[in-house]
């Protein structure tokens, strides 16, 4: 691995990544918000509140529950072992989720084996439930036939992240110090990288999707609460 | 009742006739021909298309977002009746919202100029726009999809906007096409003139005085009533039990001279809610608005028409077509139900002994909310009432639904795919009567049962009422029926 391509993946990419998603998005709910919308769409029955409704249906997929329950099972388990991993990541950026277990009488050792267990679970199951979830879409008609390029690029980049990361959790030891460091620095645009090898891979992958997410179609990440909120609306 | 008897429509009606299917090799729409002259191009057609997609941009926000937040799951796919009927790539939900998502990618998005049409086909020649017609006009705009979609996507959104370019273009399906112009020449789908509807009723006086033995009426045209009652003309003309039905609430009340009919405004239905065409639609409406204002109401009583009631409730109203409204607009159910809460109706149940079910119009069930009124009203004049699973807003469409009941050049679809899951629902009951309070669902149904020889009697919920409600102490004293 070149020192150029660390310093592009871990010096150039996150500031080109960040100002992609942040625009991007921006720019989606903008556009959302700023389109007129003349008419409620109410789908009864009604939630009594709307904000209730779009929040019952972001967390838990009820609408899925009733109409396919195996894929509400993989895609719910899916999205919400990403949350965990998500919350997890807080750890990699900063040390202030330690020292907050640590007021609390938690021991760095067990702090690392806390996060060993659960991240290495959360990790396997996400490549698992990502895994079927690809694969649910070669094997069903109904989901094959509609299914192109975008479709299928998306979960494999998804994949990526998951895979390389997984790498990372089950190989050689990774001292967090090293991403912490890596974290500050580029916030006082002085990036200094981390030259693991499976760390270039995973952020380079991370990198890519949060590019991506805003001009594909995992971008229901955010438009779900728009969606939800005109049918949900009381 | 014989439907024969009240032959008073001026045009072919669109009742249970049952016309020579189509052979299977026949698309299932066809198309109308386009329109001649120079403004007929393929050209001149892609382009309207094509700012018609573009426009999309400027909202309303509903469209903008499902051109962008489909995740393709195919949950609708295992949810919507046609796809149920018909497991084929032409039916998929998404396959026909591609339609539009494909071309909005390619002329709307900056990916899409960019990349040309390495979005997929965007080719727009006639051929192209005969599929759009076929694929719009296979979709019942039931919206059952958007109830389990996880996005919360609702496919007739886009279908519907798939109608109005293809109304724009002037290849809306001909017998679509001619009931939004009887509708608006003559104020009512069937064509009928204010003497044949005078007549009808008049028609439907003789025969409450005969089951009855007393004079129940059904005014028209009485300034200052308070309910204007507006039902789908079809409860007029082809199926009147039902507006016999509530003249015997308002008679039992004490109410006969506290409602009226309109000789002109006696149809709430609108097809331009069906082909698209918003502004065949206000123009349909807003007849019935001013009528109602003419007559100075207090209540438009909006009759068993799912999408009528609809239009005027969650439309019309809140968005303040035509501003703000001296009169409330309530359904004829919730009237009705209401009154049997309060213990002011009795009834008869032993003449309504054999099983009935109620069928849930889409347009009642997931887009206005009524569900509990038609069942309390069965349950109080039904002996046997039983439900058909799923119900409510889970219900199956009849495979009518988004006007396509009225379409006879696709009776063969309707029959064989659309219409194929409520039948195993129907049957699973083991009802003899469907009870369901829309015109173009009882049509369906009907075509449905006579398709399938199925003994079954198809009707609405206000004629249940009808044949078991008490005037006087007695229920009509009738033993047949149809």
């Amino acid at each position: 691995m070149t020192d150029t391509f660390a310093f592009f993946v871990g010096g150039v990419l996150p500031y080109a990544a960040a100002l992609a998603f942040v625009a991007g998005m921006a720019y989606r709910f903008y556009s959302w918000w700023a389109a007129p919308q003349p008419g409620k769409l109410t789908l009864f029955p009604a939630a009594d509140s709307t904000l209730r409704g779009v929040l019952a249906e972001t967390l838990f997929f009820p609408g899925l529950f009733r109409g396919d329950r195996s894929l509400w099972a993989f895609s719910w388990l899916f999205h919400a072992t990403l949350a965990l991993v998500f919350l997890g990541h807080v750890r990699v950026f900063t040390g202030l989720l330690d020292a907050v277990l640590m007021r609390m009488g938690w021991s760095s050792a067990g702090i690392d084996r806390m996060s060993a267990t659960v991240g290495g679970i959360a990790g396997i199951l996400l490549f698992a439930t990502g895994l079927v979830l690809l694969l649910r879409r070669f094997a069903l008609r109904r989901v094959r036939e509609i299914s192109g390029f975008p479709d299928i690029f998306a979960p494999l980049l998804l994949l990526a992240v998951i895979f390389t990361g997984d790498l990372m959790r089950f190989g050689a030891h990774f001292d967090l110090e090293q991403t912490r460091r890596w974290a500050a620095s580029l916030l006082v645009l002085q990036p200094v990288v981390p030259a693991d090898g499976f760390f270039l891979l995973h952020a380079l992958a991370a990198m890519l999707l949060i590019m991506y997410i805003p001009f594909s179609k995992i971008l229901h990440f955010g438009g779900i609460f728009f969606t939800q909120a005109l049918i949900k609306r009381s | 009742m014989s439907q024969t008897k009240v032959g008073v429509s001026e045009v072919p009606h669109r009742q249970n006739d049952a016309r020579p299917a189509l052979s299977s090799k026949q698309p299932a729409v066809a198309a109308a021909k386009p329109p001649a002259g120079p403004a007929a191009t393929d050209r001149d057609r892609g382009k309207e298309v094509i700012e018609a997609i573009q426009a999309i941009r400027g909202g309303p926000r509903v469209l903008r977002l499902y051109m962008e937040m489909c995740a393709r799951c195919g949950t609708c796919a295992t949810q919507c009746p046609v796809y149920f009927g018909k497991p084929e790539a032409g039916y998929n939900p998404v396959l026909r919202s591609d339609l539009i998502r494909r071309l909005y990618r390619r002329y709307s998005t900056p990916a899409g100029k960019l990349l040309g049409s390495l979005n997929g086909d965007c080719r727009l020649d006639a051929g192209i726009l005969s599929e759009w017609v076929e694929s719009f006009y296979s979709c019942t705009g039931c919206r059952r999809c958007a109830t389990f979609c996880p996005m919360g996507i609702d496919n007739s959104v886009i279908t519907r906007k798939g109608r109005g370019i293809v109304d724009k273009l002037g290849l809306t399906p001909e017998t679509m096409k001619k009931v939004v112009q009887i509708s608006l020449q003559t104020g009512n789908t069937d064509g009928a003139s204010p003497e044949a509807f005078r007549a009808a009723i008049q028609f439907l006086e003789e025969e409450m005085r005969e089951e009855h033995g007393v004079d129940i009426r059904i005014p028209v045209d009485v300034q200052g009533a308070d309910y204007f009652y507006i039902p789908p003309s079809g409860d007029v003309l082809v199926n009147p039990e039902a507006t016999m039905g509530v003249a015997k609430v308002f008679h039992v009340l004490g109410m006969a001279d506290r409602w009226t009919m309109s000789s002109k405004c006696f149809d709430g239905a609108n097809y331009g809610l069906f082909t698209g065409n918003d502004a065949d639609m206000k123009a349909d409406n807003k007849a019935y608005v001013e009528e109602a204002k003419r007559l100075g109401s207090r209540v438009m009583l909006m009759g068993e028409c799912g999408h009528a009631y609809r239009i005027m409730k969650m439309m019309m109203e809140p968005q303040k077509w035509w501003g703000d409204l001296p009169f409330k607009i309530v359904n004829c159910m919730e009237f009705t139900a209401h009154q049997i809460r309060s213990g002011k109706l009795q009834f008869d149940k032993s003449k309504n002994h054999r099983p009935v079910t109620y069928h849930d119009p889409c347009n009642f069930s997931r887009s206005c909310g009524i569900t509990d009124e038609p069942r309390l009203i069965l349950e109080a004049s039904c002996q046997d009432f039983r439900e058909m699973y799923p119900n409510r807003a889970m219900n199956w469409c009849c495979g009518g639904g988004g006007g396509l009941s009225a379409m006879d050049d696709i009776q063969q679809f309707r029959m064989e795919v659309s219409g194929r899951k409520k039948l195993a629902q129907v049957r699973e009951t083991g009802a003899k009567y469907v009870a369901t309070a829309c015109s173009n669902c009882k049509r369906q149904l009907g075509q449905l049962m006579e398709h399938y020889k199925d003994e079954v009697g198809v009707g609405g919920v206000h004629d249940m009422l009808s044949r078991a409600i008490l005037i006087n102490g007695r229920a009509a004293d009738r033993t047949s029926y149809e």
